[in-house]
């Protein structure tokens, strides 16, 4: 109910100042709920080789934001779903990823305060293998791995910004890394970090009527 | 009666202290009583009868003071990183820091006659690096007894065996001390999985001889070498892969001093000090793959100064004098290992120490260090104490310190092919390398830090504190101190740049504004003529500055219990990791004529951050904290009038442990000494 008196509220403003947000205005806003989405795994951690190195089966976890549930990997040239996961690789379907008109960007801010993607922004795409639309890289893009720790951490106030493979528009909070949605302590044992790591657990809002408002 | 039981008597009362002489804060001997910085004096008897061996064992019970560890035992004081105190052994310090840490266990305290702490930039006078203080360890040629024997046996097997011998006639003083200390106790290393206990084996050797020429010329000459073997099995997880390895570790340090002190009269004596010491550490690692890996450092440091006293009338002093070092280092850390890196250091200081009234003593001072490698800087600092009245006392005290960038952060150049295969590139060797990366195609990305890679400039620091002394009747003393240091220019180590594989490469940059403030509080109390007892608190705040204006403007994020992103408030804010924002320390101390003694002490410190865990690269209420604790030891002994001495004690009584946090803190320990004094029957 509060949600919907702040995007009332949100409205009013804008009609107010027709020059600051034109398009938005003319279209009704709905309210978006967002969900929380735990442990999709992410190319899990299958197996030691003798040198014991990790053994994973390399592949994308893909997901369809839309319908809210994982797509079976042989849908992957298909527009059924938005984005994917592979450690700690997220792509989106577009660009060289996928044949829908996927982008994405990363927002640095909070999740609820994100109310309408800014009309500036600029989706990227990805370009694999050179550049991703969400940065790849320790601190560069959603999270941060510590080398003394071997931990993975969700960069707090960062919220992905997704374009979906119809060209709609959702906003993801990443909240952890690792099976059961919290960060293993750096004191957790080698075996938990290496069998217990990607797992995403995330938030999400998607809005279905393709306005770039939440 | 013997001299050492006459000096054991004067021991027994309390130590109010204010007899005691200081060397370190004015670099000349004063009463503590007219001394105008923050000083501590432990003296041999409070070593013993804690039953410390090593330079860690004694400093840990010490208010204000926190052990670090991480490569080995360093001390953090007043808040700051082990590497702003300067270590010296009478007067000179030692060398061999291990990013920027002198592990303290290794120096022996068998021979020690006293350990002088004074707090603050203003001791800025020893060297640039004493921003945060200096603690001088005094050993002691002229100890009277002929022939000392101690035998410590303890938990983990740790032995200590010490042999002191003395000659002291008119003209000669000698003294000689030989250790032996071997332990199977605790170590770790950073990627460590097995923090398995290690074996520890060290030899000491100490020669001291002064020569009187005559009643006003006297030459000295000392020689200190440390030898230490460490045995370690070692296990490193790379990228999943678990490692094991064999370590083997050799360090060796020497010291060798001498000088020659003249008093030309009462009022004017000079000295010259020559000092050479070495530090070589070997660590040679044997992995079951067969790849052996190695590393070395090795750090020469030789000074020359002479310091003149001048006793100009009653009411000044003037000290005045100069100095120049080189020092060197070498390291398979750096480009190469074959080649020595060095600097030179000219300096000269000058100190003067006015009493315009009975109740007021006012010392100004000035450092001026010329070093080759980067622009000259003073340190000065000025400090005075007033008499309120015969029970009362105020102390102030204000000084600038510099601290140079050391030689890992200019020269290094390591990549750990054994821990994920990231690299630390000094500030001379980034550009440089990460140049030739590029050109070979390794560099994946080059981050924001990268272009502000600069020669380092040197840090620095304000200090200030304010004390209130109060003492009566020689039972009661009760001391409040005010501290703040201010550091500007803080040499950090920041991710420049990574690997196409996404390995990070860091560097060190001039990036850093950090303040530490806090009250510490020291009281004694002599309860009766056997019972003293004291204790000591520290309130400790510290920051970021920059990390704090970031938090007011909003851009530091937090997560709640769901893990959902939230601003951070300054309120969360906890500054700077492993910094305990409580310590305390009690003692109760029972002393008997018939030599008899006991002890029982109590450490507290509080929580202390120790990772970032919710990925705002600030330290905050939401992250990782190493558990507060409290560690009760006590010892009993007996000292008999034959010169024989028998002790029990035991360490941490509660067994608390905290294998990743406080890897030098072993569970419960039990120990047993055994000495005997050959007494002077004079």
């Amino acid at each position: 109910m509060k949600k919907s008196i702040q995007n009332f509220a949100v409205g009013l403003i804008c009609s107010a100042s027709m020059l600051a947000c034109s398009k938005s205005t003319t279209t009704t806003v709905m309210p978006v709920t967002a969900v929380r989405v735990n442990d999709i795994p992410a190319d899990t951690i299958v197996g030691l080789s003798a040198q014991g190195a990790p053994i994973t089966n390399g592949k994308y976890t893909f997901y369809s934001i839309e319908k809210n549930a994982i797509v079976p990997n042989t849908d992957s040239a298909t527009t059924k779903w938005d984005i994917a996961f592979m450690s700690t690789r997220i792509i989106t379907n577009g660009g060289t990823s996928g044949i829908g008109q996927g982008g994405a960007f990363v927002f640095t801010g909070l999740f609820d305060a994100l109310k309408t993607i800014p009309t500036d922004s600029v989706f990227k795409t990805d370009n694999a293998p050179s550049s991703y639309a969400i940065t790849t890289g320790s601190g560069k893009g959603w999270y941060n791995y510590d080398g003394l720790t071997n931990l993975i951490t969700p960069l707090a106030g960062r919220v992905l910004v997704i374009r979906t493979a119809s060209g709609k528009y959702a906003k993801i909070e990443i909240i952890s890394y690792y099976k059961g949605g919290v960060t293993l302590p750096a004191t957790a044992s080698d075996m938990d970090k290496l069998t217990k790591q990607r797992y995403y657990t995330f938030r999400v809002a998607y809005q279905p009527n393709g306005t770039k408002t939440f | 009666m013997s001299v050492i039981a006459q000096s054991r008597m004067s021991n027994d009362t309390l130590q109010l202290l204010g007899d005691s002489v200081v060397i370190t804060a004015n670099r000349y001997a004063r009463k503590l009583s007219n001394v105008t910085v923050p000083v501590s004096i432990i003296n041999a008897k409070q070593i013993q009868e804690i039953g410390a061996i090593r330079l860690t064992d004694v400093l840990k019970e010490q208010p204000g003071l926190t052990m670090t560890s991480g490569f080995g035992a360093g001390v953090q004081l007043q808040g700051l990183n082990p590497d702003y105190t300067i270590i010296l052994i009478n007067g000179e310090p030692l060398v061999g820091r291990t990013a920027g840490v002198l592990d303290l266990n290794r120096i022996a305290l068998g021979n020690i006659k006293k350990i002088e702490i004074v707090k603050g930039p203003s001791s800025s006078l020893y060297g640039s690096e004493a921003m945060a203080g200096v603690i001088n360890i005094i050993t002691d040629a002229a100890n009277a007894i002929p022939l000392q024997a101690t035998f410590r046996y303890g938990t983990y097997q740790t032995m200590d065996a010490g042999v002191n011998h003395s000659i002291v006639s008119k003209s000669i003083s000698y003294q000689g001390y030989y250790n032996y200390y071997s332990t199977d106790g605790f170590s770790i290393r950073p990627n460590s999985t097995s923090r398995t206990t290690t074996p520890i084996t060290r030899y000491t050797i100490q020669q001291q001889l002064k020569y009187h020429f005559s009643e006003n010329t006297n030459i000295s000459l000392s020689i200190r070498a440390t030898d230490e073997k460490v045995k370690n099995e070692i296990s490193v997880v790379n990228g999943g892969a678990t490692i094991t390895s064999y370590g083997y570790e050799h360090n060796t340090d020497q010291n060798f001093n001498a000088s020659f002190n003249h008093k030309f009269s009462n009022k004017l004596k000079t000295s010259f000090r020559g000092y050479l010491t070495e530090y070589n550490g070997r660590q040679d690692l044997l992995t079951v793959a067969g790849v052996p890996y190695y590393d070395l450092l090795n750090h020469l440091f030789q000074r020359i100064e002479n310091q003149t006293d001048w006793n100009i009338n009653k009411q000044t002093n003037l000290i005045f004098g100069a100095g120049t070092v080189l020092e060197g280092v070498k390291s398979n850390r750096y480009d190469s290992e074959q080649i020595r890196k060095t600097n030179s250091i000219g300096y000269g200081f000058t100190q003067i120490e006015l009493n315009p009234t009975k109740n007021l003593i006012v010392i100004g001072g000035i450092r001026f260090d010329k070093n080759e490698a980067f622009a000259s800087a003073f340190s000065p600092k000025i400090s005075a104490s007033y008499k309120i009245n015969e029970h009362n006392k105020l102390k102030f005290s204000i000084g600038q310190g510099f601290k140079a960038p050391d030689f890992r952060q200019i020269y290094l150049d390591f990549t750990n092919a054994a821990a994920g295969g990231y690299s630390v590139f000094g500030s001379d060797q980034a550009q440089k390398v990460i140049a030739q990366l590029m050109n070979a195609g390794q560099v994946g990305t080059l981050y924001n830090t990268y272009y502000q890679l600069n020669t380092l400039k040197p840090e620095y620091s304000n200090g200030m504190h304010l004390s209130w002394d109060y003492e009566s009747g020689n039972k009661t003393f009760l001391s409040i101190q005010l501290f703040r240091n201010d550091i500007n220019n803080l040499i950090q180590v920041q991710q420049v740049a990574a690997y196409v594989t996404g390995a990070q490469i860091f560097s060190y940059l001039n990036v850093g504004r950090a303040f530490t403030q806090g009250v510490e509080l020291e009281s004694k109390y002599q309860l009766n003529q056997n019972i003293a007892l004291s204790g000591g608190y520290q309130f400790l705040l510290s920051g970021d500055k920059d990390q704090i204006a970031q938090i007011k403007a909003g851009k530091v994020y937090t997560r709640d219990a769901n893990g959902y992103s939230r601003l951070l408030t300054v309120s969360d804010y906890v500054g700077l990791s492993n910094i305990s924002q409580h310590r305390a320390q009690f003692k109760c101390n029972y002393h008997d004529q018939k030599g008899f003694f006991a002890n029982i002490r109590f450490i507290y410190r509080s929580r202390w951050a120790v990772n970032n865990t919710n990925g705002n690269e600030v330290f905050d209420n939401g992250d990782e904290f190493a558990k507060g604790y409290i560690s009760v030891s006590s010892a009993v002994g007996k000292e008999y009038k034959n010169g024989l001495s028998i002790q029990l004690g035991t360490d941490n009584m509660g067994n608390y442990v905290d294998a990743v946090n406080l890897p030098n803190l072993p569970g419960r320990t039990f120990y047993g000494v055994l000495k005997y004094q050959l007494l002077n029957k004079k």
